[in-house]
């Protein structure tokens, strides 16, 4: 062999970051998709503590400068939770689990491998945009304008890169699944991720409407409407609220039939029915038609005949689901042992909160109540999305020595996390629904006024709260140590 | 000695079902805006306010354009059915007549925005008409840049009936865009 030759061997091989940025493997994918989603998602869970922190004292700004900067903490928390966070945390699973369980392999690897970076490239863009004072507009019009520019169009690159993913898993469990598996017999996991991606394929097309419609009206001139400051969350918020937010929990109730199945080595009874329910959930999920921006005169949507009967239908449905799971449970009861394994509870306790969450969606419609517009809201959004974490992150464990390797799992540490998750989502949840049923407003800002001007109870439910982000944010950190301990484990294994 | 030839396996046809769902979020996105705009066309006229300016939005150009989608759907039938028979040179013919009748619609809008001579800040009707118009803009420039791939395609051969899938996907996508603009046309053009 020549020098020259040793030359051209060393070019030719790629580095690790060419070899990053260029590969199709699902895998190496999902672990960009898992990564950045729990990073978000922790992100998300600082930003909600800091605005907790901020709602002990409603009457001035202690941690923050302004309501304005309240505002973009608050709703970044919601964004990072959702669109940043636990859908891409789902879509790591989506990619690599779903179509093992179809029996074939992700089809298009080349635009699975496109919408992930373009998923992050926004997701960076988003980032930067709420912390340079942009965000998604600002009550008080007090955000910077180019900064605003700059988060909504990393939204709408997330949104792409989701939705282009989206449409490689559908793909491929529609028609890329394996000869003679039907439906019917998908794995609930695939079954529900269908269900759940082609409801969010669509909802996403919807969002990037709103989002294009305020950057068009936002860019280079004073806004005619849907660009101004204060007119741009309300135009995007239908996706964090109900019933839209239901459709994040579907996938987490098909990875909780499946890991209990699997705990208890016991196949589900009235399979059909948890197909149909399921469906059924996916279905009431759907909620593009709740723009309350867009209200005309008349009753507001939020009010409607059709979204109040859609929070009260989702009850029965979810019962049925968590029904089928605890039928399963009390069958297969003898096979779990006196130590069920870590990821079954998180998933078992995920479909209760699930559950939990679609009764306080309900008792939020409830007309003479009058809690939309409060805390209330913010409790159905905590409980939801908690619970959705809390299965995402039991789907990781059960999963994990596909994504990463065999060494290194540690349950007992999964399990203290899953529990401060579920621990902190319930305290949210709780606090935060009893002070909505006391008046205290969804967006409290830094005045009584914007606050609802609340009982003098609603101080201490605040601080119940505030201690249930911090259980939130230490299960996630548990979470990330248990993650990062398993990866360093299997590289060291490789070298 | 008498042998069976296997029959080639039936492809699942991917690229038409990632083609209909990527179409049909691309719907959902213009449905969303559709029902922006009749919804709130529909308070304005309901409150007696003016929607357009009297003669600010000509029915010239919008019929121009709806003419030119409609033939391009007629050419795109034509390519899909040209693959099916294996018949490369009406299949080149008519996809580079389709591509060429969307690079023509993007031509006629662009000129057409600017002679309007309603400025996009002029109310939320030219907002929303510029945001609607724009978008299906770029959504026809996307198909006019899918079709010069199958051009290239084609002129390599791959384009056959066994391979047609990618047409098909396309045609599904450009079917969509020819609904889409019926809908503006009909909407915003004619109703105004």
């Amino acid at each position: 062999m020549t020098t020259t030759d040793n030359a051209a061997a060393s070019d030719s091989a790629p580095t690790a970051l060419e070899q990053a940025v260029t590969t199709t493997d699902p895998v190496a994918l999902a672990r960009v998709w898992g990564f950045g989603g729990m990073t978000s998602i922790l992100l998300g869970a600082v930003a909600g503590l800091l605005v907790g922190l901020e709602r002990l004292d409603l009457a001035s700004a202690d941690v923050f400068g302004s309501a304005d900067e309240v505002f973009q903490f608050w709703s970044a928390h919601r964004v990072a939770f959702v669109l940043l966070g636990v859908l891409p945390a789902l879509m790591a699973l989506a990619t690599t689990v779903v179509p093992r369980q179809c029996g074939g392999s992700l089809v298009f690897p080349r635009a699975a491998a496109m919408a992930c970076w373009t998923w992050l490239v926004g997701a960076g863009m988003t980032v930067a945009g709420f912390l340079v004072d942009g965000g998604l507009g600002t009550p008080g019009g007090g955000g910077q304008r180019e900064a605003t520019a700059l988060t909504m169009m990393g939204l709408l690159l997330a949104i792409g890169g989701l939705l282009l993913a989206s449409v490689c898993v559908m793909t491929t469990i529609v028609s890329g699944r394996a000869a003679g598996t039907g439906l019917r017999d998908l794995p609930y996991t695939a079954w529900t991720t269908l269900v759940g991606a082609t409801v969010w394929t669509g909802m996403l097309g919807v969002l990037a409407a709103n989002a294009v419609l305020a950057y068009v009206d936002l860019r280079g001139r004073p806004a005619v409407r849907f660009g101004a400051e204060d007119a741009i969350w309300e135009q995007l918020s239908w996706m964090f609220t109900h019933p839209a937010i239901y459709v994040l929990a579907l996938p987490v109730l098909g990875i909780a039939l499946d890991l209990v199945s699997s705990a208890t080595r016991t196949e589900q009874a009235n399979r059909d029915v948890l197909l149909v329910a399921t469906a059924a959930f996916g279905f009431l999920s759907f909620g593009a038609f709740a723009q309350t921006f867009f209200d005309t005169p008349g009753t507001p949507v939020a009010e409607e005949a059709i979204s109040v009967v859609a929070a009260f239908a989702i009850v029965p449905v979810a019962l049925a689901i968590v029904g089928g799971l605890a039928d399963t449970l009390r069958r297969g009861a003898g096979n779990l042992g006196s130590k069920p394994p870590a990821e079954a509870v998180c998933s078992v306790l995920a479909a209760v909160l699930v559950l939990a969450a679609t009764a306080v969606g309900a008792v939020r419609v409830i007309a003479p109540l009058e809690l939309l517009d409060t805390s209330v809201t913010g409790a159905h959004f905590a409980l939801v999305l908690g619970a959705v974490v809390l299965g995402v992150g039991a789907g990781f464990h059960h999963w994990g020595e596909e994504l990463v390797g065999p060494k290194g799992r540690r349950p007992g540490l999964f399990l203290l996390g899953g529990l401060a998750v579920a621990g902190g989502t319930v305290l949210v949840g709780v606090a935060d629904l009893v002070s909505g049923l006391l008046d205290q407003a969804d967006f409290t800002g830094v005045d009584l006024a914007t606050a609802g001007n609340p009982d003098s109870g609603v101080d201490g439910l605040n601080l119940v709260s505030l201690v249930g982000s911090l259980a939130l944010l230490g299960g996630l950190a548990i979470w990330m140590l248990t993650g990062s301990l398993h990866t360093a484990a299997n590289r060291k294994g490789a070298a | 000695m008498a042998s069976t030839v296997p029959a080639a396996p039936t492809r699942p046809r991917t690229l038409v079902v990632a083609s209909a769902f990527g179409t049909g979020s691309v719907v959902m996105y213009f449905g969303c805006l559709f029902a922006l705009y009749f919804s709130i066309r529909h308070d304005a006229m309901a409150w007696g306010a003016q929607w357009y300016p009297e003669g600010a939005i000509q029915l010239v150009p919008g019929g121009m354009n709806m003419s030119t989608m409609a033939m391009s759907a007629i050419t795109m039938g034509w390519a899909v059915h040209a693959v099916l028979n294996d018949d490369r040179i009406h299949a080149m013919i008519a996809m580079a007549l389709t591509a060429v009748l969307g690079i023509a619609m993007v031509n006629q809008t662009v000129f057409y925005f600017k002679d309007i001579g309603l400025p996009i800040d002029a109310s939320e009707a030219a907002t929303l008409l510029f945001t609607i118009v724009g978008s299906h803009m770029v959504m026809v420039a996307i198909g006019v840049l899918w079709l010069g791939l199958l051009l290239l395609r084609a002129l390599g051969g791959q384009d056959t009936s066994r391979h047609r899938d990618l047409v098909s996907a396309a045609a599904l996508y450009w079917y969509a865009s020819v609904a889409v603009y019926s809908v503006i046309w009909i909407g915003i053009y004619i109703a105004k």
